[in-house]
């Protein structure tokens, strides 16, 4: 039954947008949407409730059905630790992003029909353990926000949506080119079924479905060992190599299709764009969730398919995470326009998970993942606090606004609790992914780690990363000091007060920072089971014995 | 010789034809009843469709076949290639009913139909052809009734400018075909395509390969295939839209339904210099994509928009059908039909989403008298329905997941990857890269409809019934295709099998002696094959 409720979740957002368009009123749609999201998120909550209730730790609740005959695609979905936070994450999000747009105007059916087919999207990349079926619900993910900008958009909607749509359509075909690789060479893993595999994870063991991350197929991916190639006939050595150097490719190939989307610091130019041309709403989903798509799909693809490249390729890896925490917070030092310097701060802390996860230790896969919760509450509230602004103001221009905190002194609250979440201060949710990337990032120095025999290199990222924290700290407070220090402007005068719906969302984010800031374990305890198998998939002793030699 | 009354057996398999010139020939003779009727000329076209289209399918299990000496091969692929095409035909009607009936004069009628079954009939021979004679008469028998089809609004300026330049690059491209089929014939001494390919795989001359490359220029003019492409977006443009929509898909379907044939009787003979011709025809096809895709950025007129992603979509085609060269058939079955599936499935899903954006597009220009697509705007507030077809019909041209076109080009890149190889993998590389270049255009006529506002308060559009019926038929073929991909994939490669043996005079002719026969020897068995033709 939960797996059938399972599937329930990803699709009844896509009726909800279909009675979202066939329903007489604009009121009547809303309330739809809300109830579709609130139906979406119960069936989560008590999801979770018989996951860790039942002490699952691995994937659970799985269906699986053939889809594609003649390529062998399934249609199987299912939940593990590594998801069900992040759905979590995602559901609840959606209902607090509806009550968001509760004021949005324009074609309003239209507008929470697409927001629903990308919830159905959403929940897709998430929740499918084939890969086939993830890539069609990545990119079909893609379509509504492509229309949510354009469409809903500010003055240069046209541009940021097209911009968005191509940069990850770009990322998506990498992805494709490593499943056509997958496609060619897993039905000849030896010990293999000698069909093509694309079952990402699986409940089953792999004797009865042998799934991209079982055995024979890690076995077929990683670094052949001298020892056994000189045992191994010449045509299957010949494989193994091709197998390697594909792994290799495959490696940097899914990991630009996810980076994009995380998004890295060279590949990032579409966010700010999108960023600022969304309306509130959009971006709030897109940097609550539509980002972490990016960071789940490096610890559910790219990491655990191709761990000996990961392990031969931490270094490049964690200094692009580097490079993005500094570059995006220098870049949002720079900015003027309110909406810009959020959406940069998002590629700075989003810098933190790749690096997390670069380092390979469990501390800083925990300290990732956590991130990304952490991000995707305090970013959705901080695009919230700039909207409730821009909603009365009709501008972001950082210099035009000040002493906000006079003018509405409960909205003042509120926002001293989001930026100083997502600056990282000790209590908010913020503060305990940072300080785990930068501990996870000092323990890959320790021996047997990835970085044993580079320690210099290891403390020089963990030092650059905490940098950015200063870094952080710095475009935080002076943005805060000018935009909500000082006295009211006269202006203000005209502006309506804050409403008491507004207060709910940023409120339940607020207290979202506090629990997640106070409880950690929360998070910890939900994706522990699972990230002990991941992290199990990392042999990180020979090769970096190998670099350091 | 006495001239010999061929038996129901022979007669049977060419029923499709047969039944196509004798609607042609009904069609035309129906104004001696009555002269002033749109539908008589109508239904009798129609008849000749329908019966041609049960005589194929009546047959179309049977293992394949040649007839006529080797002259035409009547195999599951190329009856699978005539439903489709018919099925096609029987749209083209429909959509007719709904675009030019109006402004055609009733004495036209007779003539429309004739030429459109004429057409028909040619491209149903272009999929069957197995000679170079029977290759050329097919092509010629397709392109004639075409150049009129072209020109057919007289009075209209454009499309007479289409015709002609259609005509001028049709007769040209003809005489280079027929002269390097005539280089063939004295290099190899047959007429028949698995003998070409079997004194080919021989002795592959220099003057030979000048032959082939001078007949496949033949063939890319009916691909618009780039360099051969320049007369596509005008013709498109000129002529009625049922028209275009005819020739954007049945005709470049019949010329790579010919090219997976030519290249199948190659892969069934091995040669070395058969690689060079498959990477010849893969750079081709790599050309006219990228070069159909880039140049479709600044078209603002929707029938050359689409003109140039159809130049695009034939790209891909022969980027996959030049795999069928590297197949050895005969020792592979599997791949054969690998390939020549996933083209037959392409073609299928390609039929209904350019029928579908095509039907759209016909609405819109039908009341509003305009195909510019910057008159779009607003459409999504005038118009929803059309607006979201024509979205999706975009979407699945482009490779939208979810829709046929993109399980088209999975299926693509598929026997892409398990004939090629490493070389497969470049092909797959440039059917991607073309992917994401063409998402821009499609997107075009997309945000002109839905993100630009309606400035000049045009009015609403309905649609016609007969319109909403053909769009129906094509959503549900995309969806289908591109959720259910299973059935349709499964059915195309079931009738994928193609027919190379040729028990005809012609082929015993070429043994291995004889390839090398000297030119004099050559001269009296040309005499014998042509004798022996029925």
């Amino acid at each position: 039954m939960e797996a059938q409720l399972l599937n329930w979740m990803i699709f009844i957002p896509s009726i909800a947008a279909l009675v979202c368009l066939i329903v007489p009123s604009k009121e009547q749609a809303k309330s739809t949407a809300l109830f579709a999201t609130i139906v979406t998120l119960a069936i989560n909550v008590f999801l979770t409730v018989r996951y860790y209730g039942n002490g699952f730790s691995g994937v659970a609740f799985e269906s699986e059905a053939l889809w594609i005959e003649g390529i062998n695609v399934y249609y199987r979905t299912g939940v593990d630790g590594l998801s069900l936070p992040l759905v979590l994450l995602a559901s609840a999000l959606s209902v607090l992003i509806i009550m968001a747009s509760w004021r949005i105007e324009k074609a309003t059916k239209a507008y929470l029909a697409l927001y629903l087919f990308l919830m159905t999207g959403m929940y897709g990349v998430f929740l499918a353990l084939d890969l086939f079926l993830f890539y069609v619900f990545f990119e079909v993910s893609l379509l509504p926000m492509y229309f949510l900008i354009g469409v809903w958009g500010g003055p240069r909607k046209e541009y940021a949506a097209i911009k968005f749509f191509l940069f990850t359509l770009a990322g998506s075909i990498c992805l494709l080119i490593v499943m056509l690789g997958l496609y060619f060479l897993t039905p000849k893993v030896p010990g293999g079924t000698g069909q093509n595999i694309w079952a990402m994870i699986s409940s089953k063991p792999a004797s009865e479905v042998l799934t991209l991350q079982s055995e024979p197929l890690r076995e077929f991916f990683s670094q052949p060992q001298g020892s056994a190639a000189s045992v191994d006939t010449g045509s299957e050595n010949s494989l193994r190599q091709t197998a390697w150097t594909f792994a290799q490719w495959a490696f940097w190939l899914t990991f630009i299709a996810f980076a994009i989307k995380i998004p890295i610091a060279p590949l990032h130019t579409w966010l700010p764009d999108a960023h600022v041309e969304a309306p509130t709403p959009i971006s709030m989903i897109l940097a609550g969730v539509l980002l972490k798509m990016g960071g789940y799909a490096l610890m559910r693809i790219t990491y655990p398919f191709f761990p000996d490249a990961a392990v031969l390729f931490w270094i490049p890896v964690a200094s692009i995470g580097v490079f993005s925490i500094i570059y995006g917070a220098l870049c949002s030092l720079a900015q003027t326009d309110w909406k810009k310097l959020v959406a940069y701060s998002s590629v700075s802390h989003m810098g933190y998970v790749t690096l997390g996860i670069a380092v390979l230790t469990r501390t800083g896969f925990d300290g990732a993942y956590f991130q990304m919760i952490a991000h995707g509450i305090t970013s959705a509230m901080m695009f919230f606090l700039v909207g409730v602004v821009y909603d009365r103001a009709h501008h972001r221009e950082i210099n035009r606004l000040g002493g906000l905190w006079l003018k509405w002194p409960g909205y003042g609250g509120w926002s001293l609790v989001g930026f100083f979440a997502g600056m990282g201060l000790p209590g908010l949710c913020g503060f305990i992914g940072e300080i785990m990337v930068l501990l996870g990032t000092f323990e890959a120095a320790a021996p047997g780690m990835v970085g044993a025999s580079q320690a210099a290199t290891v403390y020089t990222f963990g030092i650059l990363a905490a940098f950015g924290v200063i870094l952080t700290a710095g475009y935080i407070l002076w943005m805060f000091q000018r935009v909500y220090m000082g006295n009211a402007r006269p202006e203000y005068s005209d502006y309506e007060a804050v409403s008491g719906r507004e207060y709910f969302v940023m409120g339940t984010l607020g207290l979202a920072a506090f629990v997640f800031g106070i409880l950690p374990y929360l998070i910890f305890s939900m994706t522990m089971p699972t990230f002990d198998g991941l992290l199990n998939l990392f042999n990180t002793e020979p090769v970096a014995a190998m670099l350091g030699g | 010789m006495m001239p010999q009354i061929p038996t129901w057996e022979q007669m049977q398999p060419v029923m499709p034809e047969v039944w196509l010139v004798l609607g042609m020939c009904a069609v035309i003779l129906v104004p001696f009843i009555n002269r002033g009727s749109h539908v008589l000329p109508l239904f009798t076209a129609l008849a000749g469709i329908v019966l041609a289209l049960v005589a194929t399918i009546s047959v179309i299990g049977e293992p394949g076949q040649s007839v006529f000496h080797g002259m035409l091969a009547i195999d599951p692929f190329s009856q699978f290639f005539k439903v489709l095409l018919l099925l096609f035909t029987l749209f083209i009607v429909v959509l007719w009913l709904m675009t030019t009936r109006d402004e055609t004069h009733v004495y036209d009628v007779p003539d429309y139909y004739c030429l459109l079954l004429g057409a028909v009939f040619g491209m149903a021979l272009m999929a069957s052809a197995n000679n170079l004679l029977m290759i050329f008469i097919a092509t010629e028998t397709a392109s004639l009734p075409s150049f009129a089809l072209a020109g057919f609004r007289k009075r209209h300026q454009v499309a007479t400018e289409g015709s002609l330049k259609y005509v001028v690059f049709g007769a040209a491209s003809s005489a280079i075909m027929l002269y390097g089929m005539s280089l063939v014939y004295g290099m190899t001494g047959t007429l028949g395509l698995s003998g070409v390919a079997a004194a080919a795989s021989q002795d592959f001359s220099p003057l030979l390969a000048i032959g082939l490359l001078a007949m496949f220029a033949g063939i890319a003019f009916k691909l618009s295939a780039v360099p051969l492409h320049f007369w596509c977006p005008d013709v498109f443009q000129g002529a009625p839209f049922e028209v275009t929509t005819f020739l954007s898909v049945a005709s470049k379907g019949a010329a790579v339904a010919l090219l997976l044939r030519i290249l199948h009787n190659f892969g069934v003979q091995s040669g070395e210099a058969f690689v060079g011709m498959a990477v010849g025809v893969a750079i081709l096809g790599g050309i006219t994509a990228t070069w159909g895709n880039l140049v479709a950025y600044h078209q603002t007129n929707i029938k050359r928009l689409l003109a140039y992603s159809s130049i695009a979509h034939a790209g891909y085609m022969i980027m996959a059908a030049s795999l069928m060269v590297l197949v050895r058939t005969d020792s592979d079955p599997g791949l054969a039909a690998s390939v020549a599936g996933a083209i037959l499935f392409y073609l299928l899903v390609y039929l209904f989403m350019n029928l579908g954006a095509f039907t759209v597009a016909a609405v819109l220009a039908r009341q509003t008298g305009n195909e510019d697509i910057r008159h779009y705007g607003g459409l999504i507030n005038r118009s929803p329905m059309l607006t979201v077809l024509m979205s999706i019909f975009l979407l699945s041209l482009f490779g939208m997941p979810g829709l046929g076109g993109f399980m088209g080009k999975i299926y693509l890149m598929k026997a892409m990857a398990e004939v090629g190889g490493g070389a497969g993998m470049v092909l797959i590389a440039l059917l991607l890269i073309n992917t994401l270049i063409s998402l821009y255009y499609y997107l075009r006529p997309v945000y002109f409809m839905v993100m630009v506002p309606d400035t000049e308060s045009r009015p609403s559009v309905s649609t016609p019934g007969v319109g909403m019926a053909i769009l129906t038929v094509c959503v549900i073929g995309v969806l289908w295709t591109g959720v259910l991909p299973g059935g349709p994939s499964n059915l195309s490669a079931t009738y994928s099998d193609m027919t190379v043996a040729v028990p005809s005079t012609a082929q015993q002719g070429v043994s291995e002696a004889e390839v090398v026969a000297p030119v004099d020897a050559i001269d009296a068995r040309s005499a014998q094959v042509v004798g022996d033709f029925p």
